[in-house]
């Protein structure tokens, strides 16, 4: 072959790479587009997805500036729906006891998503050099069981972009590449919106596995608390005239939104734990043991009307309790019996309701943790 | 590294800049080639990086003596210990702690219950491929079907190339070989065939993932599930392993053409398939293909009397061969039983006239048969022990939970059926176009 044969075939050979080289990064970007501007129209991202966590974090600034001594209530929903700040606040005062509270109660984070939450909430404080004085931590049993971890996986990845920091993801990819390089680039090229995120909630209800603990509701019961929802929703406008509709609403120190119709389902029942959850939880608690001058692990109430667990279930809680007791050095103030709540308090089967749940709540948590900070 | 993977997109565009722009010659490209791949597999544990190479010098050598050998008996005794390693490598790693479990189950009946130990040892990627590849390669030379290559460089890299190290086809070296000896440049026609494989390849494994979901209610539910729900399960099942194999399988073709590699077709339709020895011509040709010229024939094949054993004999391998579980063997074993079966059938003299038949009806009756026979063998597959698989059949055949008009479970099977129907449309779009 002469030399210029050779070199015309290399030239021809390099425009075909060329042009292979192009189609696959012209296609990749034409697909990224597309998806971009699909999750853009859906309204998808951390902003809306996470809106509560965002706007909470946004305004620990304005926390951690507060003159008072500070007291954050961390965990689910059931924090989120069953714990007044201010009636807190104001009980406390009337003990001895000064303090402002803020409601970090987040529905649809489990335990593992609410670690690296803690990560980024211990940073912020220890950036200012600022203590808190009480933090209660809610253990939320339901949160931690095995159905629950199962219904997150799909959006796991996308959560870990919205909450991990790039060194946080850089750690994962040096023991897993692959995953590393698919979550920077769910954060940079997806708006940390994932496939599967994605599938999940287009899918959501068709793809719902059966729950352990799917409760009856009775149509009278459903009636009456419907009428009292409206005539609370009507006070709440008398009381908060200025709400401007943010999840985390800081002159309400974030309590106070929760939808009160939603019924939680999730192995309540049965209460077949998940490791890693569980671990997850003893970590994020030692997290806040740094940056906490008193740190309280709180079982909330449960509502016996509806959540009745066989012995079995109850002798896992135990073991899950007893080691978190162990591993944490915390005694577990378990209040799911209390008898100052009763199932009229409750917004659904496992939410307090607003003013009729949260306002007892905090008296409750007032009664147990004043003589406490009293005494220290 | 999945094809499916943001990291192979970056691992892709990378290798082509290199192989097209840099590596312009021929053994450096095949250099090139190798290192690729081996990061490949690297990336997923590049631990088994020596299990995977060793396979490849140990093979590439056996074959030599096996070529230079004057006598069947010195062939032989390099035969053997090929057949060793390769089979060895895969009991090791892929059967032992089935048998070890199932040798202390069996004890157990007697009332013995040993405390066997298990090894417990991490399965290597694409074993059971590349295990069958390379010792094709010394069979074939064993058979004088092909001449040992000269060149452990080209034969490694062709045993460990990148788009059918995981998950096959599974290439002889005939096939491979000497592509890697005489590298072409990709043509356009090809590489745009490539690029359609490739995306109806990553479709179809989408597919496949949307289509988990309902396998797994129904296969992984504790009870008993309606009529609607296990045929759901089931057809979900059936487009989930036909799309996430062939799915993988035409990424791999489509990604060997446009570096200008040819791979054969591994998929062909199989569900249209009229009977269980037609399916098998249609499902995981490289691997029927495989066990029929180095397992079947030298069981004596259609030779002998014992047509149907060596037959059933295959299929019951074959069947392990997709994984360590009795389910495994139960659906090898029911495969075995109804191709032999359609092998009785078609020498029945009364049945001459249907089998004979060409009519639309009597096509259609075939297929219907043929489909509900396949699909009870991938309950058998996809249950995690007999008793679920037998327990999923029972409700497949009960009358119980038919969906109203616009409830869930109807909507979820109308999806399932509209996803599989879409899988096989693409493939006949894929195979008029190829």
């Amino acid at each position: 072959m002469s030399s210029s044969t050779s070199s015309s075939s290399e030239a021809a050979n390099r425009r075909i790479f060329g042009r292979i080289l192009l189609t696959i990064i012209a296609g990749m970007i034409t697909a990224l587009v597309i998806l971009r501007f699909f999750t853009d129209l859906n309204d998808a991202s951390a902003e809306t997805i996470l809106g509560r966590v965002v706007e909470a974090r946004s305004a620990l600034p304005a926390i951690m500036a507060e003159e008072q001594n500070l007291a954050i209530f961390f965990s689910s929903s059931m924090t989120h729906a069953g714990f007044s700040p201010r009636m807190f606040d104001r009980w406390m005062a009337e003990k001895g006891v000064g303090i402002k509270s803020f409601n970090f109660g987040f529905g649809g984070l489990n335990p593992y998503f609410q670690e690296i939450l803690s990560r980024r909430i211990v940073e912020a404080f220890d950036a200012e050099n600022r203590k808190i004085e009480l933090l209660m931590i809610e253990f939320n049993p339901f949160q931690t069981t095995q159905i629950r971890w199962n219904r997150a996986k799909p959006i796991v990845d996308s959560f870990l972009t919205m909450l991990a920091t790039d060194r946080e993801l850089f750690e994962i990819a040096k023991n897993d590449l692959s995953r590393g390089i698919r979550l920077f680039t769910i954060r940079y090229f997806r708006n940390d919106i994932s496939a599967e995120m994605i599938t999940a909630f287009f899918g959501e209800s068709l793809q719902t596995m059966p729950q352990e603990s799917e409760l009856p509701e009775d149509e009278a019961v459903s009636e009456r608390r419907e009428e009292i929802l409206e005539l609370l929703d009507g006070q709440l406008g008398k009381d908060y005239p200025d709400y401007d509709g943010s999840d985390w609403y800081l002159p309400w120190q974030g309590g106070g939104t929760i939808p009160l119709d939603r019924i939680l389902t999730a192995d309540i029942i049965q209460l077949r734990f998940e490791e890693l959850l569980v671990e997850s939880f003893i970590q994020f608690v030692r997290n806040f043991q740094q940056i906490s001058n008193q740190v309280e692990i709180i079982l909330l109430p449960a509502n016996r009307d509806w959540i009745v667990n066989p012995p079995e279930a109850s002798q896992r809680l135990a073991v899950v309790l007893e080691r978190i007791e162990r591993e944490t050095g915390i005694k577990i103030r378990n209040l799911q019996d209390a008898p100052e709540i009763t199932p009229d308090m409750y917004g659904d089967t496992t939410h307090l309701g607003r003013y009729t749940g949260d306002l007892p709540f905090a008296q409750l948590l007032v009664d147990e943790l004043a003589p406490v900070l009293l005494g220290r | 590294m999945l094809f499916n993977t943001p990291i192979f997109f970056f691992f892709f565009v990378v290798f082509i800049f290199f192989y097209g722009f840099v590596f312009l010659r021929q053994t450096p490209k095949v250099y090139f080639v190798l290192v690729a791949s081996l990061v490949f597999y690297g990336a997923w544990n590049y631990k088994f990086i020596p299990l995977l190479v060793g396979s490849a010098v140990g093979d590439y050598f056996l074959a030599q003596a096996i070529a230079a050998a004057n006598t069947i008996q010195r062939e032989k005794l390099w035969l053997s210990p090929s057949i060793v390693m390769n089979l060895g490598i895969l009991a090791l790693f892929k059967y032992a702690d089935f048998a070890l479990s199932s040798v202390a189950d069996f004890m157990g009946l007697f009332g013995y219950n040993p405390a066997l130990p298990t090894l417990s040892w991490v399965l290597p990627v694409g074993i059971s491929f590349y295990t069958f590849q390379s010792l094709s390669y010394t069979i074939d030379v064993y058979r004088g079907d092909m001449e040992p290559r000269k060149g452990l460089l080209h034969f490694t890299a062709a045993l460990s190339f990148f788009p059918q190290l995981v998950a096959g086809p599974i290439l002889r070296a005939r096939q491979i070989l000497p592509q890697f000896h005489a590298i072409q440049a990709p043509s356009w026609t090809n590489v745009k065939h490539g690029f359609l494989l490739v995306t109806v390849g990553l479709i179809k494994k989408t597919g496949a993932d949307l289509l988990a979901a309902p396998a797994a209610r129904a296969f992984d539910s504790e009870g008993s599930v309606s009529l609607i729900e296990s045929w759901t399960g089931v057809l979900a099942f059936a487009g989930q392993i036909y799309g996430d194999f062939s799915g993988y399988s035409d990424m791999a073709i489509g990604l060997a053409l446009i570096i200008g590699f040819q791979i054969p077709l591994n998929f062909r339709l199989p569900y249209f398939a009229s009977s269980p020895v037609d399916f098998w011509r249609r499902w995981h040709i490289s691997l029927s293909t495989w066990l029929r010229d180095y397992l079947y024939i030298p069981l004596g094949g259609n030779r002998n009397n014992h047509r149907l054993r060596n037959i059933f004999v295959t299929m019951l391998l074959g069947g392990l061969w997709h994984g360590a579980a009795w389910t495994f063997i139960a659906w090898g074993a029911f495969h075995g039983a109804i191709i032999t079966g359609t092998h009785y059938l078609s020498g029945l003299k009364p049945l001459a006239g249907f089998n004979a038949s060409s009519s639309r009806w009597t096509k259609l009756l075939k297929w219907g048969i043929t489909f509900y026979l396949v699909m009870i063998g991938w309950v058998l597959f996809r249950a995690t022990s007999i008793d679920g698989a037998l327990s999923l059949i029972m409700d497949m055949h009960t009358l119980s939970g038919l969906p109203t008009p616009g409830e869930v479970a109807g909507i979820i099977f109308g999806l399932t059926v509209a996803g599989l129907v879409l899988m096989h449309l693409m493939d006949r779009y894929v195979l008029h176009s190829a």
